[in-house]
C-alpha cells in the first residue's frame, strides 16, 4: 500500500476551546489509484491531507492520535529532517489558489527550478532547462520565454498548470490535490482536470483529490471517502456511491447537484450548518441535520459499518438508505 | 524604466527650488546674519552697512534669492563665518557625515533585521516579548539622552571609547555614535521586520516551499525575508536621508564635525549662506534616496513596474 492513514486525530487550540478537526480518519491509496475526499469546509479533509505532508500549523495544530505509513514508514516517527526528503519528492501537493500559493517574486523557472537544485543537487542552469521541460510538459505555450516570467504574468490556468508541474517535478508517488481547479474558470477547469488525470496515468502516480465538487470527481476517482465533522462517514468505489448513497449525507449532497431532468424544481438543500468544531454533536455528529435521525442517533456513535463489497458507511441505518435510493 | 527615471529627476526641480525658496526665507526671518560677525558687541553702523553692502543684504530679498540660486548653479554657495567657503566646509562635513550614516544604516539593517526575523518567528515567546520591550524603551527615550549616556558610561566611567569623536572620524571611532544614530530607527525596523515576517510565515507561498521539502534555512532566506523586508527596505531608504540630517544632536554630544555640527553653527552664528547650501544638498540626498528606494522596490517586487 501506497499511503494509509489509521485513526488519525487532529486538534487545534483556539481561543474558543479545542477544535476536533480531524477524529479518527482512515483511508488508503495505492499505487496509481485515485481516491476522492469530499466534504463541506471544516470537514477536515485539507487538514487530514496537511498532516499526511506535514504541513500542518503547529502550533496551534496537533496531531494527537494515529498513524500514518507511506511506503511502510510512519512518518510521525520519524526524524523532521527525513521527512522533509519525502516532501516534494516522494509526495507533493498541489494547493488550490495558485495565485497565493506561487512566490509572487520568484520567477516560476526559479520556483520550478528549485526542485531540482533542492531534491537533486543540480546547477541552477540545468534545473532552469528542467523546467522549461516541465512547463512544455504541462503545455505551456513558449515555454522557454516564459519561464522568465513571475506568478501575476500568467493566467488562472496556466498558474495552476504550473503548480501542478512543481508538485510533478520529481515524479512523486502520492499527490495531493486540494481543491485544484474551485479557484478556476469553468471553462479552464475541465482542461486543468484532465491535464492532471493524464499526467497521473503516466507517472502511475496515487492521487488524493480533495474537493467539494462530486462533478469533478466522478470522472477521476476510483474510490470517494465522504468526510463529515473530522469524520469519514461512507467510503466506496466511485460508481457505487452514484448508484445509491448509503449516508445519507452523501445522498444529500448528491441531491443537491444540479440537473438538468429536474429544471424549474427547486434545488435540494441539507438543512442546517457544518457543526461547530469545538462542540461536535453528541452521537452521529450528522444527526442535527439528518432526515433519518432517530433517538440512537443522538447517543450511540455509528462505527463505519460494512455496506458491501469494499464499502463502509457510518450509519446506525446504512440499509433503509442503500435500499431507499 | 527610462522614462520615469527622467520623470522623476524633472520632477525633482520644482521641489528643489521650493526647498530652497522656504529656508531661504525661513533663514532670513531667523535675525540678522551681520549682527553674529562682531561677537558680543553689536556692530557700528558704519561696518554694517558696508558688510551689507558687501554681501548684497541691502537688496531686496528675492533679488537676493536669485543672485544665490545663480551662485549655487556655477558651485558657488558662498562664504561660512569664517570666512571659509561653503563648498570648503561640505567637502569636510559631509564625508563624516556620510560614514556616520553608513555605520548607523549598518546596525538598523544588521541588529534590526535580525532582531526582527528572530522575534517574528517567535511571536509571544519571551524573546519577544523582551525585545519589543527594549524597542518600545530604544523608541521612547530621546536620542540626547542615551547618547549622553552612553558617552559617560563608555567613554569616562569605563573608559572602552574615546568621549569625543577625532577631526578626522575613523570609522572605529564611530561607532557608537553611530549606533546612538540609529538607535530609534532600529528600534523601528526590529518592529516592522517582525510584523511583516509573522504575517508572511502564515502565507501560502511559505507553506507550498515547505510543501516543497525545501529545507527551513531557504524557507526563511529565500521566500519569507525575500517578500518581508520590501517595507523594511523602504523604510530605511527614507530614513538615510534623515539620518544624515537628523545628525545633529548625535553630532553634538561626540563633537562630530559633520553636517550636523555645521549646521548648528551656521544656525548660531546666522549665517544664512552654510545654512541654506547645507540643507539645500540635505533636501537633494533625501530626493535621491528616495528615487533609489522605488526603483529598488520594482527590483525586489517583480510585480511594481514603471513606465
Amino acid at each position: 500500500m501506497l499511503l494509509e492513514v489509521r485513526d488519525l486525530h487532529v486538534e487545534f487550540r483556539t481561543r474558543d476551546g479545542v477544535a476536533h478537526a480531524v477524529n479518527g480518519v482512515s483511508y488508503e491509496v495505492d499505487a496509481g489509484q485515485t481516491l476522492a475526499v469530499l466534504g463541506e469546509s471544516g470537514s477536515g479533509k485539507s487538514v487530514t491531507a496537511q498532516a499526511v505532508m506535514g504541513i500542518l500549523d503547529t502550533p496551534p495544530g496537533r496531531i494527537t492520535g494515529g498513524r500514518i505509513l507511506f511506503q511502510g514508514q510512519d512518518l510521525l516517527t520519524i526524524r523532521e529532517e527525513e521527512r522533509r526528503r519525502i516532501r516534494g519528492a516522494g509526495m507533493a501537493m498541489i494547493f488550490q489558489d495558485a495565485l497565493s500559493a506561487l512566490n509572487p517574486v520568484l520567477s516560476v523557472g526559479d520556483q520550478l527550478g528549485e526542485m531540482f537544485v533542492v531534491h537533486r543537487g543540480m546547477s541552477k542552469r540545468d534545473a532552469r532547462a528542467r523546467a522549461v521541460e516541465l512547463m512544455d510538459r504541462v503545455r505551456i505555450p513558449a515555454a522557454a520565454q516564459r519561464v522568465r516570467d513571475y506568478p501575476h504574468q500568467f493566467s488562472g490556468g496556466m498558474r495552476q498548470r504550473i503548480m501542478i508541474a512543481m508538485a510533478l517535478a520529481l515524479e512523486p508517488a502520492l499527490v495531493i490535490a486540494d481543491e485544484p481547479t474551485t479557484a478556476l474558470d469553468v471553462t479552464v477547469q475541465a482542461q486543468v482536470m484532465d491535464l492532471l488525470a493524464e499526467l497521473r496515468r503516466e507517472y502511475r502516480m496515487g492521487l488524493i483529490l480533495i474537493t467539494h465538487d462530486l462533478g469533478v470527481v466522478a470522472d477521476v476517482a476510483d474510490r470517494i471517502a465522504v468526510m463529515y465533522a473530522g469524520k469519514i462517514v461512507e467510503s466506496a468505489p466511485v460508481h457505487d456511491i452514484y448508484k445509491a448513497p448509503a449516508h445519507p449525507y452523501t445522498r444529500g449532497l448528491l441531491d443537491s447537484i444540479p440537473r438538468l431532468d429536474q429544471k424549474g424544481r427547486e434545488l435540494y438543500a441539507i438543512k442546517g450548518l457544518p457543526p461547530n468544531l469545538t462542540h461536535i454533536p453528541p452521537g452521529c455528529s450528522f444527526h442535527p441535520r439528518c432526515p433519518m435521525a432517530r433517538d440512537v442517533c443522538r447517543t450511540d456513535v455509528p462505527p463505519l459499518y460494512e455496506a458491501g463489497e469494499a464499502r463502509g458507511s457510518a450509519c446506525h441505518f446504512w440499509r433503509e438508505c442503500l435500499h431507499d435510493h | 524604466m527610462g522614462r520615469y527615471v527622467v520623470r522623476r529627476l524633472l520632477q525633482m526641480i520644482p521641489v528643489f527650488i521650493g526647498a530652497t525658496l522656504l529656508i531661504f526665507l525661513m533663514v532670513n526671518v531667523m535675525g540678522d546674519p551681520i549682527a553674529g560677525l562682531c561677537g558680543e558687541r553689536a556692530c557700528d553702523p558704519a561696518t554694517t552697512a558696508q558688510l551689507e553692502k558687501e554681501f548684497g543684504l541691502d537688496k531686496p530679498l528675492w533679488q537676493q534669492y536669485l543672485t544665490y540660486m545663480g551662485n549655487v548653479f556655477t558651485g558657488d554657495f558662498g562664504t561660512a563665518f569664517n570666512g571659509q567657503q561653503v563648498t570648503e566646509l561640505m567637502a569636510t562635513a559631509f564625508p563624516v557625515t556620510i560614514r556616520l550614516t553608513i555605520v548607523a544604516v549598518l546596525f538598523e539593517i544588521v541588529i534590526g533585521v535580525t532582531l526582527g526575523v528572530v522575534t517574528g518567528m517567535r511571536r509571544g515567546r519571551p524573546v519577544d516579548t523582551s525585545v519589543l520591550l527594549a524597542t518600545l524603551v530604544v523608541i521612547s527615550v530621546p536620542t540626547f539622552v542615551t547618547g549622553l549616556l552612553l558617552q559617560l558610561l563608555l567613554g569616562v566611567q569605563w573608559k572602552w571609547i574615546k568621549p569625543s569623536v577625532s577631526p578626522d572620524a575613523a570609522l572605529g571611532e564611530l561607532i557608537v555614535p553611530g549606533l546612538v544614530l540609529a538607535s530609534v530607527s532600529l528600534a523601528y525596523v526590529t518592529r516592522l521586520t517582525r510584523t511583516s515576517i509573522a504575517e508572511n510565515k502564515r502565507s501560502d507561498y511559505v507553506r507550498t516551499a515547505v510543501a516543497k521539502g525545501l529545507p527551513r534555512h531557504r524557507v526563511v532566506t529565500r521566500h519569507l525575508l525575500r517578500n518581508s523586508l520590501i517595507p523594511v527596505i523602504t523604510f530605511i531608504g527614507t530614513d538615510i536621508g534623515a539620518l544624515m540630517g537628523g545628525a545633529i544632536v548625535t553630532e553634538r554630544i561626540f563633537n562630530i564635525h559633520g553636517v550636523g555640527y555645521q549646521l548648528y553653527q551656521g544656525i548660531l552664528r546666522h549665517n544664512t549662506q552654510t545654512v541654506v547650501g547645507f540643507v539645500t544638498v540635505l533636501v537633494l540626498v533625501f530626493l535621491v534616496a528616495n528615487l533609489l528606494v522605488d526603483l529598488l522596490y520594482a527590483v525586489l517586487d517583480p510585480r511594481i513596474r514603471y513606465a
